[in-house]
């Protein structure tokens, strides 16, 4: 990583000197231990800066909407490539302007897992090693393998390289393709009680602060429908009935344009499980439509389109 | 109060596309074949009309169940708003009965202009399923005083 | 082809899973879309066909199920149990078209079906009198409207001097009075519709009901809303308590809606501000033993009805005027037909030829089946097109761009040698492009100079060249580049094409051994006549699988060519050997390639051949989804020099409805764009079938050509962001609506 760490600093700095973007967005070091922050470079910045770790875990694309008419560059791992894909093909960004640095992706860390070996205790520092992470904290240190510590979204991840870019950096990682969806399929053998319990429970926990939605780079919408007012299709009050709503739409509103990077999850404080719905669509949209969101910058998303053939058994 | 179970009569919104299933209805009407009561139909354009959101309104304003009906795949008035209409559909259905709502709450059929008959037959067995999971009451957010 | 459809309906509504078996001679699926209609039947409906002659049906006595029998293609005589029998029947004429016939006067052919002629082919022998549909031959519902529009056509060309001279003078509706910003005061007219309504609701409850909501200032009852007195009535209440929105309950919109909308228009009332609740034909009729139940469903649907009623607003109807010039591009037969009738019309049109001159395939056709001249026909025709003096006719024509919608394109081309550009102002587009024939790869087609395909064979037999003289043995193949995975469509005349080369083949050269190689032999109608023909005249046909299709080598004996054709007959179970001195090949009917050009430019679709695609395959044959546009001839699909001229004049008589109009008024129920909440993100352009959006690149929002759009609605319920709605049925009113529930 550190390597690509490297290339990516000479590629930036290169493409600044060239004059071929106007901003940069990547990865530079958090103020505090298994933390990154993303940073906005222009020109003058210094490259140093940037980092490219298993810390990287916000979602770069999300930022994309706040420069749409600079020339952008932006560091991609597989889940944002993919992002990037959508936002393409949804003409929210425009190509001629954006250089995509395409990056292999391991997975990044959950922070939450990390508090779990810990016990809550506070990290003080973490060196990332090949085949895992040694962090330090009660003045002991206690090496982790990644695969305990990754971000359930990374652990089912299939698109560990950028699927498209203009420069990819290092060398692909290894895909292996699993099956993502172990966990819906368990979920959909429940009975409808089980099912319909969960839902609620999980809801329930939801203070309605929309953090989900704001890091989402594909709610661009101009204004949601859930702060609406004419109509206003649902209530904006934390009752539950209301913010189920909000959940069971968003989720829909991300049909084929979800690709479980996760950014929603991570940006939750109340630890919603959202994943939950956004997955289920993700599996209904491949099943019924063959469709995955963003692997192909040319495949047209799955509402925009129809087959005479699309599944309607549940059609009378 | 006890018996304002039996006396429960589920209520029931009918998406119907002007030019296929509200036109079925009124052909089912023409041939006078009998069916339950309980349908509340909204005169749409097309199925394509419909916004899922629509049907999850329905449900949380205290609709008992919720019916889509469109033209036969191919036969759309305006060419191919009932298959946009159907991956919609396909997707909050299974969205819906995902979180645990139940299957008979929110149905779809595709019932032609010349179809009274099944029209009929439609809205009896959407009916007959909603009476036997019951009163809506998941998604429901106000009060309803069901009479 | 109905045997296949029936076979897979019956199998999607049966309960319980059935087998069924096609006995079959030749599958003969050579209409649009119906060879992979066919295929599907076989491949995901596991329908069975087996090609066969049935020879017997006999009743088991035990069971009553039926035992056939059954002669397989090998011969061998066979049985098999089957619950039910349908018989295929073909079709005849009745027998009161036969007398009808005989008393205005008109022929018959020997079947008795009007007799028509190849390039007259909806002309009867009476001058004026035309015939459309099975009368003039068993077809489909496609060809029976094309055939109805094209006799509409010749009727409107002989006609055309004397047109709207009936129509009496266009009303006058009152000025319209302007709601906006007044509270809603609704008025509600509730029917009795006889008994039909007032025996099974309480009608005098649902008037109550309905007073006491909210913004009605109106209630009345009437024995029949409908009448014409009720209507003087609604103009009058309207007047006199300031009514600015009307609901009647009643029947069906579907019905009465445009009534009610002329009446409150003549009150001088925007006809938008109406709403009707359907309390008959689907509540009264259809509740009648729940009387009360279904009054309260009326007071419900009532409900529903005056809360969209309050959000109700005034449409504007948009008017267009109209240019009455046609435009037609292509210059091949169906071009031709069409503008020479739009013309006949008294419509001023322009023919566009991309060629130097005007004749397209046809110019390679030299007879019809039944022996007609073509190249007379062809020459005939390009000179009345030429000599009428409202053709206009454009050669070597490049069409740079085009513009506009119903009524109103432009269209900018070049012609000839000339840069110059020509830009046409037009109210309809006819597309008649045609289509070509296929170059074979196969069967050394461009390697050997005596294999060939029919088109080029017709021209040595009308011309006798040297190349067939003396020939022996000639073998046809037939369905090479039609039918396979690449094209999986029929191209529907190459049967006929080789039956026809080859009969006038052995006219000229009786000595010749013909041998025609084939899948299934699709002589449909009036041209199984020549197949039969055909045999007796001992033309040798011989089927073949697509798994086995006949095997061609070339050789080189003594620097001679020697071609040698080898192929499994399926009835004698062997191997076959024929020595030819010409293949000639049945090659299929390929769409243009430029067809994508012309489809982005008049937004029109192509199906998945690239052919285009019309409104409706069976109902709306030369029309488009985009109006103001159509099609005919060989860009359609493969079809007859008789079928092409039918079409061609559909197309022209649908242009002539929209050209004899100076105005078309379009629907006030279109969608709108919310800019400022628009993303555009385009999801709204991609489901629009009729091509009415676009996304301003300028500020990339969604706008909508209101002369385009049909008010459908799917991209109002796409829209994610809620930036578009519906005129008529909006996102509020439907809200409304769902709020009473």
């Amino acid at each position: 990583m550190e390597t690509n760490e490297n290339e990516i600093r000479l590629t930036v700095k290169k493409l600044f000197d060239e004059d071929k973007i106007d901003i940069l967005i990547g990865y530079s070091p958090g103020t505090l231990p298994l933390r990154t922050s993303p940073v906005f470079l222009r020109k003058e910045d210094d490259v140093e800066v940037l980092v490219w770790n298993s810390f990287c875990e916000n979602t770069l694309s999300n930022y994309l909407k706040n420069y749409k008419d600079k020339r952008v560059g932006i560091v991609a791992k597989g889940c944002d490539s993919r992002l990037i894909n959508l936002l393409l093909l949804e003409s929210q960004v425009k190509k001629e302007n954006l250089v995509v640095i395409g990056v292999p992706c391991r997975g990044v860390i959950d922070r939450k897992k990390i508090d779990k070996i810990t016990g809550g205790m506070e990290v003080t520092g973490s060196e990332e090693k090949e085949d895992g992470i040694l962090i330090f904290f009660d003045g002991t240190d206690k090496k982790v393998t990644k695969a305990d510590i990754l971000h359930d979204s990374c652990m089912i991840c299939n698109y560990k390289n950028a699927v498209s870019s203009d420069i990819f950096i290092g060398e692909k990682e290894k895909e292996e393709k699993v099956d993502p969806y172990n966990k819906i399929r368990e979920m959909e053998e429940n009975s409808t009680d089980e099912r319909w319990n969960y839902f609620n429970k999980e809801i329930e926990k939801c203070i309605r602060c929309y953090a989900c939605r704001n890091v989402c780079p594909m709610c661009y919408c101009q204004e949601c429908f859930v702060d609406c007012t004419d109509p206003e299709w649902f209530g904006k009050t934390a009752e539950i009935k209301d913010t189920k709503m909000f959940h069971i739409v968003r989720a829909y509103h991300m049909a084929g344009r979800c690709v479980d990077c996760g950014a929603c999850v991570k940006a939750c404080p109340m630890d919603v499980d959202l994943r939950f719905l956004t997955k289920k669509i993700e599996k209904d949209v491949l099943e019924f439509f063959a469709y995955e969101a963003g692997v192909k910058d040319d495949e047209p998303p799955p509402f925009t389109t129809f087959k005479p053939e699309d599944p309607q058994e549940f059609i009378r | 109060m006890e018996d304002n179970k039996a006396e429960w009569e589920p209520k029931i919104v009918a998406f119907l596309c002007n030019w296929c299933s509200y036109a079925g209805a009124d052909l089912a009407g023409v041939s006078r074949i009998q069916y339950p009561p309980n349908t509340r139909t909204i005169r749409v354009p097309c199925s394509g009309r419909v916004n899922p959101l629509f049907i999850l309104k329905a449900l949380q304003n205290g609709a008992d169940g919720v019916l889509v009906s469109g033209c036969h795949p191919g036969d759309c008035h305006y060419l191919s708003g009932n298959y946009v209409a159907r991956r919609k559909f396909a997707i909050l259905k299974s969205l819906l009965k995902y979180i645990g709502i139940e299957e008979e709450r929110v149905q779809f059929s595709w019932v032609s202009a010349a179809e009274g008959g099944k029209f009929a037959e439609v809205v009896n067995e959407v009916t007959k399923g909603v009476r036997r999971i019951g009163k809506a009451t998941k998604l429901v957010k106000e009060i309803y005083n069901g009479n | 082809m109905y045997a296949i459809k029936e076979a897979v309906i019956a199998k999607e509504h049966s309960e319980t899973p059935l087998d069924i078996t096609i006995f079959n001679m030749d599958i003969r699926t050579y209409g649009k879309e119906f060879e992979k209609y066919y295929e599907r039947a076989k491949q995901e409906h596991n329908i069975r066909f087996l090609r066969s002659k049935v020879y017997g049906i006999e009743e088991i006595d035990t069971t009553g199920n039926l035992n056939v029998k059954y002669a397989n293609i090998a011969g061998e005589i066979k049985e098999e149990e089957f619950d039910i029998v349908v018989l295929s029947v073909g079709l005849k004429p009745e027998s009161s078209a036969v007398s009808l016939a005989e008393r205005i006067g008109i022929s018959l052919n020997k079947y008795n079906f009007c007799e028509t002629t190849p390039f007259y082919p909806v002309h009867t022998s009476k001058p004026g009198i035309y015939v459309c549909g099975a009368f003039q031959g068993p077809k489909d519902i496609p060809e029976t409207v094309m055939e109805a529009s094209s006799a509409a056509a010749h009727s409107s060309a002989l006609l055309s001097s004397v047109r709207g001279s009936l129509v009496t003078d266009e009303k006058e509706y009152p000025k319209e009075r302007v709601v906006i910003g007044e509270p809603p005061r609704i008025g509600v007219f509730i029917c009795h519709c006889g008994i039909n309504i007032g025996g099974v609701l309480d009608i005098a409850s649902l008037k109550q009901f309905v007073k006491s909501l909210p913004n009605v200032v109106f209630t009345d009852d009437n024995l029949y809303t409908c009448s014409s007195d009720t209507q003087g009535i609604i103009k009058e209440m309207i007047d006199e308590h300031s009514i600015n929105r009307v609901v009647v309950a009643s029947c069906s919109p579907r019905t009465h809606e445009p009534l009610f909308q002329e009446t409150i228009r003549e009150a001088g009332l925007n006809p938008y501000l109406f709403e009707m609740v359907n309390i008959r034909d689907q509540c009264s009729w259809v509740h009648m033993d729940e009387p009360e139940l279904a009054t309260k469903k009326a007071k419900d649907l009532i409900d529903m009805a005056i809360s969209k009623a309050r959000l109700l607003v005034p449409l504007k109807m948009v008017s267009l005027t109209t240019t009455p010039v046609g435009l037609v591009i292509g210059g091949g037969i169906a071009g031709m037909v069409s503008a020479l009738n739009l013309a006949q019309q008294g419509f001023e049109v322009n023919l566009l030829e991309k060629g130097m001159s005007l004749g397209g395939l046809a110019k390679k056709v030299y007879t019809t089946l039944n022996g007609e001249d073509v190249q007379q026909y062809v020459k005939d025709l390009t000179k009345s097109v030429t000599d009428h003096p409202l053709v206009n006719v454009y050669t070597r024509v490049k069409i740079l761009e085009s513009e506009g919608y119903i009524g109103n394109f432009t269209t900018k081309i070049t012609s000839g040698s000339k840069k110059d550009i020509i830009e046409i102002k037009h109210g309809t587009v006819i597309i008649a492009t045609g289509a070509e024939e296929y170059k074979p790869e196969e069967y050394f087609c461009k390697k050997s100079r005596n294999v060939t395909t029919l088109l080029d064979l017709e021209s040595d037999i009308a011309k006798k060249s040297k190349r067939i003289a003396n020939v022996k043995n000639v073998v046809m193949i037939n369905c090479v580049g039609s039918r396979d995975e690449e094209r999986p469509y029929c191209s529907r005349v190459c049967c006929s094409q080789s039956i026809k080369c080859a009969l006038n083949l052995k006219t000229q050269n009786p000595e010749v051994n013909i041998y025609i190689l084939y899948r299934d032999i699709r002589t449909y109608g009036f041209s199984e006549d020549y197949y039969r023909q055909a045999r007796e005249e001992g033309i040798i046909f011989i089927q073949y699988e697509p798994e086995n299709p006949p095997d061609v080598k070339m050789d080189k004996i003594q620097g001679k060519e020697v071609l040698t054709v080898q192929l499994k007959d399926p009835v004698l179970g062997q191997d076959f050997i024929i020595d030819a001195d010409i293949v000639a090949l049945a090659a299929g009917t390929i769409p243009l390639k430029t067809n994508k050009d012309l489809s982005q430019m008049f937004k029109v679709p192509l199906n998945g051949d690239g052919f285009f695609l019309e409104a409706h395959m069976k109902l709306r044959p030369v029309d488009f989804a985009t109006d103001g546009v159509f099609v005919c001839g060989l860009a359609h699909n493969p079809k007859s020099i008789s079928e092409t001229i039918v079409q061609a004049n559909a197309a022209a008589s649908r242009a002539s409805i929209i050209l004899s109009k100076e105005i078309v008024e379009l629907e006030g129920t279109v969608s709108i764009v919310n800019k400022n909440k628009c993303s555009g993100c385009g999801l709204c352009e991609a489901v629009c079938a009729f091509k009415a959006i676009t996304i301003d690149p300028e500020e990339n929002v969604a706008v909508i050509n209101e002369a385009l759009c049909k008010g459908c609605g799917a991209c109002v319920a796409s829209c994610r962001g809620g930036a578009i709605d519906l005129y008529g049925f909006s996102n509020k009113q439907i809200f409304s609506m769902l709020k009473t529930i």
